[in-house]
């Protein structure tokens, strides 16, 4: 369902041949994945119903080649700007999962006016003293990222030789638990921004997400009950349904359009 | 072992009632009303010089039985008018509640009785799920989710919104907070599997009713097993066992009351209703599946003279681990009030002084 909606393609930016997944229409939305990789979701699809999704897989993951020369996060933050401008996205909703969340908030930090808000899925910019990023067997992982991992469906296990390509990068741009060059930052990011947690994530402490809005001058946080880390796969529909309030209205989405009336 | 008075505010009816749950409106007698709630204050104000530690309170609805369907109310109201005593709140019935009012309401309730408070959360018993029009199938999941953001809305100091399966909501940012922190000490109230392991995982006591001791000990038992999985262990304060007690001088004549008792409930839903309810609520205790109480009568597992409690007290804290024991000393929805004034005394004077170190 979710894969055969997107379709895949590849961009030259910063010395870096980029893949992509996109679909549907609308004001672009693009999605910077977890340290995982990129996977396509049932939330991905939900989107698409209401953006153009553009899904990017960040150099150095998944498919692309082992991945060198990105010394840090505001390098790979400005690889993924450069990426979205050749795609001639001028203006976007961003969206960053644990990792990419990091990824993402450089990224409107140096590119403010084309950012026209933030989600963040369980980011990991922020992180509880002694955070560890998952590893283990793809069955431990599995059970550290997932409430529900029968909602995976066909989505594949973590593949362990691209884990391991991966981790010295991942291990590399994660930066410290607490980062004050980016939290000084942050309180200039005029950006609007949705930060979503999972009540049962694993990885990173729930309690984090009150950090970003002490720190953002314009965030909201938003819990998603019975959820882990990977929100958008244990609870695709409530995520999504957020997600896009929040994309459409910003912050007039605290304001209910839920219809109460039974019968007329 | 602490011990704590379950009051009920009791309703003397001038008139025989219905026996049909729910009882009609119309027949509430109005003065009869306001004497159950004078009579209430006067029988705590008793309650703590006998030196109870706490009183509790329970959400019941649409009979004279438990005349407190909004426990919250007679909670603050007793908190006025009692100086000492720690008010348990072991309502509020979450699946039918808004979990956020609950969270807003216990805070100020905690607030104005200075810190005396105690929370238990809960599922409800099942007639319950018609006074809202509840669906049972769907009560379970609602408590849990429920609960999980009464605490969170005590202990989250950011405006948050809640992304559920049951509730929603974009703004959550409660005034007044607890006094006691993080939150007042609070009990998952069941015997269920999952209320156990809720209790287990969120750090909660947890509190059982009524069964016998080895019923509700399977109980108990599996939740210090699940609090051990998740690497703590309960304080004997944070089990509590509500139980009738029938006490008097001799075990003859303490006997001789539990025979005049009746087996049904006093007021017992239809039986077309209780039979579909049957089917419809599943519960278990401990993972074992048990039939929802739907209108037999709640058993008595005290009885005898001041002597033979005391031993049962014992045994009750061998076998189900409690260190607080809430009672009801005399059948709640019974009329004549004399029988319960009369064992308050000899429970104040001969049994409490005697399990405060068990």
């Amino acid at each position: 369902m979710a894969e055969t909606a997107f379709s895949e393609g590849y961009v030259e930016a910063d010395g870096f041949r980029i893949r992509y997944m996109e679909g549907g229409r609308g004001t672009p939305l693009v999605h910077l994945h977890g340290a995982g990789g990129l996977r396509l979701t049932p939330a991905h699809d939900l989107l698409r119903r209401h953006f153009r999704v553009v899904a990017f897989e960040m150099p150095g993951f998944g498919q692309s080649p082992e991945n060198h020369r990105t010394a840090s996060m505001p390098e790979l933050a400005s690889t993924m700007a450069q990426a979205i401008k050749r795609l001639d996205l001028d203006t976007f909703n961003l969206m960053g999962t644990s990792f990419g969340g990091k990824t993402a908030l450089w990224l409107a930090l140096q590119e403010p006016e084309s950012v026209l808000a933030l989600v963040l899925e369980a980011p990991a910019a922020i992180r509880q003293a002694g955070a560890r990023s998952p590893s283990g067997s793809p069955e431990e992982i599995r059970r550290l990222l997932y409430a529900h991992p029968e909602r995976l469906g066909s989505v594949p296990l973590p593949d362990p030789a691209v884990w391991a390509k991966t981790q010295p990068l991942v291990q590399r741009l994660r930066g410290p638990d607490r980062d004050a060059d980016l939290e000084d930052r942050l309180q200039e990011l005029p950006t609007p921004t949705l930060v979503l947690f999972g009540t049962l994530d694993r990885v990173i402490a729930p309690e984090m997400g009150r950090v970003y809005r002490e720190l953002l001058p314009s965030c909201h946080l938003v819990f998603v009950y019975d959820a882990a880390h990977a929100i958008s796969t244990d609870r695709p529909e409530a995520f999504a349904e957020v997600v896009v309030d929040f994309l459409e209205r910003r912050e007039a989405f605290v304001i209910s359009r839920a219809e109460t009336v039974i019968h007329p | 072992m602490k011990v704590s008075f379950f009051e009920t505010a009791r309703y003397s009816a001038p008139d025989a009632l219905p026996s049909e749950w729910p009882v009609p409106s119309g027949v509430y007698d109005r003065d009869a009303g306001a004497q159950a709630y004078r009579g209430m204050i006067e029988r705590l104000e008793y309650v703590e010089e006998l030196g109870f530690d706490w009183v509790s309170v329970s959400e019941h609805h649409y009979s004279p039985r438990i005349l407190t369907p909004a426990p919250i109310v007679s909670a603050a109201f007793i908190a006025a008018r009692l100086k000492k005593i720690t008010i348990a709140l072991l309502g509020p019935i979450v699946p039918q509640s808004n979990p956020v009012r609950v969270a807003e309401e216990v805070a100020m309730l905690d607030t104005l009785a200075q810190g005396r408070l105690v929370v238990g959360l809960l599922r409800g018993t099942s007639n319950e799920s018609l006074t809202y029009d509840l669906n049972p199938s769907e009560a379970r999941e609602r408590t849990d989710e429920g609960m999980e953001l009464i605490l969170k809305a005590w202990t989250e100091p950011q405006p948050f919104g809640w992304q559920g399966r049951h509730f929603q909501y974009r703004t959550v940012s409660i005034w007044p907070r607890t006094l006691q922190q993080p939150h007042p000490p609070t009990y998952a109230l069941g015997t269920s599997r999952e209320s156990c392991e809720f209790a287990a995982r969120h750090h909660l006591g947890c509190g059982v009713s009524y069964g016998s001791f080895e019923a509700v000990g399977k109980a108990t038992r599996y939740y210090r097993e699940q609090c051990a999985r998740q690497g703590w262990q309960p304080a004997p304060e944070q089990i509590i066992y509500r139980a009738n007690m029938l006490l008097a001088d001799t075990d003859e004549e303490a006997q001789e009351s539990l025979r005049k008792l009746p087996g049904q409930a006093p007021f017992a839903m239809r039986p077309g209703v209780r039979d579909a309810m049957m089917t419809l609520d599943s519960r278990n205790i401990a993972g074992e599946a048990r039939a929802p109480i739907v209108s037999g009568a709640l058993p008595t597992t005290f009885v005898g003279s001041p002597d033979t409690v005391v031993e049962q007290v014992r045994r009750c804290r061998d076998v189900v681990g409690a260190g607080v024991l809430d009672l009801s000393l005399h059948p709640p929805g019974s009329r004549d009030l004399d029988p319960l004034m009369r064992a308050l005394e000899l429970f104040g004077r001969k049994v409490l002084p005697r399990i405060r170190d068990i």
